[in-house]
């Protein structure tokens, strides 16, 4: 018996040394350590040993046993690692080929600003107000203090619809919706769509604003300066000029015209700042008396700013469109590039 | 308006470069749009002296000259003959461009070379006639440019006003500006009337019988006038700030306009009936001929100047054509009036007459400016026209203006602007203006308004001129100490941005398209006549056919926008636009405007590749966006129904899409006709979505079902079908069973031909089996499966292929 189990040892370690593969392999461990292999019926022979002899020689046996396992399992492990290596070896891609690719959507630049303007001023605790594009002349004139008959109304052609609606010409009437529906504090920025009725290379019937509107116990002028300056600074960078220069909208007194530093040149001058450092970007002032009179609110004890700003303008600059005709074309080969 | 930088210099005194005035205008809210300089092409006509004159070889009548330009000698050949060696002249180099766009260049006269022209006053454009060429002062310095030399440099700044500062559309009124900024007086002119004996109301009348359309009106008389061309100084500074040049009355009138800002006009004194003015309102229709030769209809709102007999004036708009100044007028009846704004604006307005007394009219001229307006053109009729002013204005001035007077507080001024000035300080602002102020016992300052000021009327208008004054770059910037508020986006707002971004990830590109669209699209998209959507609202003033209707559906401007595209061989398109249509609401004044979102795919599927299948997209594509925009939006309960598609879609591939028993979009292929109506080359998909309808609709997340921990088991089935059965019918039986362990059933396989019999379809379900307790046994799988497949077979009639 002890020389079976000598040979059948030295078959063991034979047929290892020849096995290549993990199939291989395993079947050694099948036809010797298996239920019905060899090594096992050996052991079933244990019995018939003299009860003396059983202990030592089922001692060899689990010893056989042992060594023939950690010898396959060996085995096993190089003849994997050998086979992985081979794989690793053989397998390539030419992985500058392109990726399977889905189509990646866009959003229209108008959107992204609109979306990112809204963030800014979101920070600074403004939320988003509504209000309707066909408008009543009251919200879009009367109540912003353009008097019947006032020439400033020239300064916004306007779109007439029947009964005293026309097409919004400005954002600005969400001011009073909002004012009229809500006590002070108000702080709300409206994005919207707005028309005028003007076509060329630079103007479209349609554009899109942002009104902005803070009113509270002690607004004051300064203060506009510094939330403008806030917003452009993050808009346009950190460290983007600001000026504020005296202009007139019948909503607001003072008034200003806001520019930043020509983002192109700098502010050294170039054909897009028509030489002179400077892009009016947005209107603003301290809301009129008048206004607050006509939403019921006391302008002896409370003040406020509103501003406004045109979305394609800024988008031009963002993005570096030279023609505003460009945003409402909607060729793809524009739309995908966002 | 346009304003010259010399000129001003008359009116203020400054010691500022073109470029610094500019922006000094600018920051004071007059803002510098554009600047020219006079006699930009003339920089290459400078001083030059004659250093030798000789007789020219080859003409009598010419003679050759060495020019010296004080660099260097050049040869001149020159027609003239009123210079002589040694004189002073103005040489026009090669480069110079004269008026009249007359390019100097290098040529041969007879043979004799000319590197350059002298010039005469009248091919500078100095004069109207000149005898010869121009011999200057001899102590000009050598190569300075003429103009410059002479003092003729200028700049003229093109200024956008606000339509408030009517006080700004003259020369003083900028110049008061400019004064009050640096804190200098204004240098208002003298103006002397040479006056003969006769007095001018022995020839003229002044009677008005709307005195709220015309609170003043003033005239003078001017006899022996001749009318000529105006000397050149006078049109060449008209012609600065953009006016023609007629003649010397009516450039004078234009002249005093330009530099005080009063309109004045000028009648021929014979077609004044009686000398008599009578100023009236108009008879309704009544018609009258202005001196642009229009025949205008006029209305009982507008004002007319007239005599005894008819009108000869359209009040402070435009003159008749019956009286205007011809060339053999010499006696003249000169207006100098102030008319009421509104009434101005509403006239030039229906009239579509804008002028530039108009302009200044309608937003407010200054009434006190009416008698030396007057004055000021009468003296410079005398002077230049040689007139004979007649005695003493005519002027009817019954209610004067009384001035106005504003409380100012000056604390109230600081805490709205958010500066520290003194109250001493705000008063000398204010006096820099030329407003008077007084001290009022409780701190605050009375201050009082001149006329021209016609923007002025309420505290917060003071505050903003002392904001002005003091220079808003003088405002420091600072932050609001604000109350909290505590608010977030809107549930409206919040899923707008969903649906958008979900879109996007969807590989679809946002368009924006306008909201005005053509009114045959209603037409072209074959809507039913008593279709709603029909009634879109109409613009009373669209700029053009095609833009005169608000939309009441986004299908049109997407499908244009593909048609676009295609036309650019742009073919794989994936658009949508999510954005208001505009619906007439019944009893309603206010029309609604709710958000839709509407979608079109058309083209490749995938994106060009290598290892991508290359298919066009489909029906199910659209779908598919659709389901899993449902998904995202907890939006259960959805029913595609083929039932009654919209006639725009294929009527065999379109479906309205239903949430419960509620309508919220469609989607299909476009019809082909429609399709061709677009001029779309490829078939296209399109869906739409009532967003509001989304709004109310969507759900909350309904909680989680945690996963088991017991293996699947999955078996499939494929059924023979017919033809028409709904899928969604196979996969309702099946979840009709209601049975707990079948986890997911889905359709794997759709197969319509040959190997099964005709009218029918073969439908592979594969059906995953899983308890959340246990493991199934295989026995117990094949029950659940055999229940499955036999409740299908009884309830629809389909076989086991």
């Amino acid at each position: 018996m002890r020389g079976q189990l000598e040979q059948m040892r030295q078959q063991v370690v034979a047929a290892i040394a020849a096995a290549t593969t993990e199939d291989a392999l395993n079947e050694i461990r099948v036809r010797y350590l298996g239920r019905k292999g060899e090594l096992t019926g050996l052991m079933k022979g244990l019995g018939a040993l003299p009860p003396e002899e059983r202990p030592k020689v089922g001692q060899l046996v689990n010893v056989v046993k042992e060594e023939m396992e950690g010898a396959i399992d060996a085995a096993l492990t190089t003849a994997r690692e050998a086979a992985t290596a081979q794989r690793l070896a053989t397998e390539r891609i030419d992985v500058t080929l392109p990726g399977r690719r889905r189509r990646l959507g866009s959003k229209h630049p108008v959107t992204l600003v609109v979306e990112e303007v809204s963030e800014i001023f979101a920070g600074l605790g403004f939320s988003v107000a509504e209000g309707p594009e066909i408008e009543h002349d009251w919200y879009n004139f009367e109540a912003l203090n353009f008097p019947p008959e006032h020439p400033a109304r020239d300064m916004q052609d306007t779109f007439f619809v029947e009964n005293e609606l026309l097409l919004r010409t400005h954002t600005s009437p969400v001011q009073i919706r909002t004012m009229l529906k809500q006590k002070p504090p108000v702080r709300i920025i409206a994005p919207g769509t707005v028309y005028r009725c003007d076509s060329d290379a630079t103007h479209s019937p349609m554009f899109h604003q942002i009104e902005g509107l803070m009113v509270d116990s002690k607004v004051s002028f300064a203060d506009l300066k510094g939330i403008l300056t806030i917003f452009t600074n993050q808009l346009f960078g950190q460290k983007t000029g600001v000026r504020l220069r005296p202009s007139f909208f019948p909503f607001t007194e003072p008034s200003a015209e806001v520019d930043i530093a020509c983002v192109i040149c700098g502010g050294s001058g170039c054909r897009v700042c028509k030489q002179t450092g400077w892009l009016e970007i947005l209107g603003a002032g301290m809301v009129d008396p008048e206004v607050f009179r006509h939403v019921g609110y006391d302008p002896e004890t409370i003040s406020g700013f509103a501003f406004g700003m045109g979305i394609e303008r800024i988008a031009m600059l963002k993005y570096g469109i030279s023609d505003m005709r460009l945003l409402f074309e909607n060729d793809v080969r524009f739309l995908t590039q966002f | 308006m346009k304003v010259t930088y010399n000129w001003l210099k008359e009116f203020v005194d400054f010691d500022l470069e073109p470029a610094a005035l500019g922006d000094l205008l600018t920051m004071l809210g007059l803002e510098v749009e554009g600047v020219e300089q006079v006699g930009g092409g003339l920089d290459a006509v400078v001083v030059a002296r004659v250093a030798a004159k000789a007789q020219h070889p080859n003409a009598d009548k010419l003679s050759l000259c060495k020019v010296d330009n004080g660099s260097e000698l050049l040869d001149i050949v020159c027609g003239a003959q009123n210079f002589k060696q040694g004189d002073t002249v103005a040489l026009a180099q090669i480069g110079a461009v004269l008026p009249g766009d007359f390019k100097i260049k290098r040529s041969k006269i007879r043979g004799e070379e000319s590197c350059g022209m002298l010039c005469s006053e009248k091919e500078l454009g100095l004069a109207d006639e000149s005898a010869g060429i121009m011999v200057l002062p001899p102590e000009l310095k050598l190569g300075t440019p003429l103009f410059e030399a002479l003092g003729l440099k200028d700049t003229i700044f093109e200024i956008g006003l606000t339509p408030n500062r009517a006080d700004c559309l003259s020369v003083i009124g900028i110049a008061r500006e400019i004064a009050a900024k640096l804190g200098t007086s204004l240098k208002t002119p003298a103006v002397a009337v040479p006056e003969g004996t006769e007095p001018a109301s022995k020839h003229v009348g002044v009677t008005v019988h709307d005195p709220a359309g015309c609170p003043r009106y003033a005239a003078r008389y001017i006899s022996g006038c001749s009318i000529a061309p105006s000397p050149a100084w006078l049109a060449n500074r008209l012609q600065a700030v953009g006016v023609r040049s007629i003649n010397n009355v009516v450039d004078i009138t234009n002249l005093v306009m330009m530099e005080l800002g009063h309109p004045l006009h000028a009648f021929d004194y014979r077609q004044v009936a009686g000398g008599q003015i009578v100023v009236r309102k108009a008879a309704e229709g009544e018609r009258f001929t202005t001196l642009d030769g229009q025949e205008r209809v006029l209305a009982v709102d507008d004002v007319v100047i007239c005599d005894t007999e008819r009108a000869v004036a359209l009040a402070g708009i435009m003159g008749g054509l019956n009286s205007e100044i011809k060339d053999d007028t010499c006696t003249i009846l000169l207006e100098s009036a102030f008319f009421d704004p509104p009434t101005i604006r509403r006239t030039s307005k229906r009239l579509g007459l804008h002028t530039e007394s108009s302009h200044r009219f309608e937003r407010g001229a200054d009434i006190g400016m009416v008698p030396l307006a007057l004055d000021r053109a009468a003296g410079l009729m005398a002077e230049l026209a040689g007139g004979t002013v007649a005695a003493g204005r005519v002027d009817c001035y019954p209610a004067p203006r009384q001035p106005v007077n504003i409380c100012f507080r000056p604390q109230r001024c600081n805490e709205m602007i958010g500066i520290e000035l003194s109250a001493e300080r705000m008063a000398a602002l204010f006096r820099n203006l030329a407003f008077t102020v007084a001290a009022n016992a409780d701190g605050s300052l009375q201050v009082g308004i001149p006329t021209w000021r016609v923007d002025i009327e309420r505290e917060i208008d003071l505050i903003e001129e002392i904001c002005r004054l003091h220079g808003f770059e003088h405002v420091p910037a600072t932050m609001p100490r604000a109350s909290v508020i505590s608010d977030r986006p809107s549930r409206h707002q919040q899923l707008l941005r969903t649906v958008r971004n979900h879109l996007v990830n969807e590989g679809m590109s946002e368009i924006v398209t306008f909201s005005f669209i053509a009114p045959d699209v209603a037409d072209k998209l074959a809507l039913a006549l008593d279709d709603q959507r029909r009634n879109g609202i109409r613009l009373c003033n669209p700029l053009a056919e095609e833009q005169s209707v608000m939309r009441t559906t986004l299908l049109p401007g997407l499908l244009e926008t593909a048609a676009h595209n295609m036309s650019f061989r742009s073919l794989d398109l994936r658009l949508f636009e999510m954005r208001r249509i505009y619906m007439p609401q019944a009893d309603e004044q206010m029309p609604c405007e709710p958000i839709w979102a509407a979608g079109l795919l058309s083209g490749s599927r995938n994106p060009e590749g290598w290892c991508q299948p290359q298919a066009d997209s489909d029906f199910f594509d659209a779908k598919a966006i659709l389901e899993n925009l449902f998904d995202v939006l907890q939006l259960g309960n959805i029913r595609w129904s083929a039932e009654n598609p919209e006639p725009y879609y294929h009527p065999g591939k379109a479906c309205r899409i239903l949430c419960g028993n509620q309508l919220i979009g469609t989607l299909g292929e476009i019809h082909p006709t429609v399709q061709a109506r677009f001029e779309l080359e490829r078939p296209v998909y399109c869906f739409e979505l009532d967003f509001e309808a989304v709004v109310r609709l969507a759900g909350k997340h309904q909680g989680i079902e945690p996963p088991t921990r017991y293996p699947d088991s999955v078996r499939d089935v494929a059924l023979v079908a017919p033809l028409e059965l709904p899928a969604e019918q196979l996969l309702a039986c099946v979840q009709g069973l209601r049975l707990k362990e079948l986890e997911r059933v889905t359709i794997f396989d759709l197969y319509q031909g040959e190997k099964i019999p005709a009218g029918s379809k073969s439908i592979a379900l594969r059906l995953r089996y899983r308890s959340s307790e246990r493991t199934l046994t295989d026995d117990e799988v094949s029950a659940l499966h055999q229940k499955v497949v036999a409740t299908l077979v009884k309830k629809l009639g389909v076989a086991l292929r």
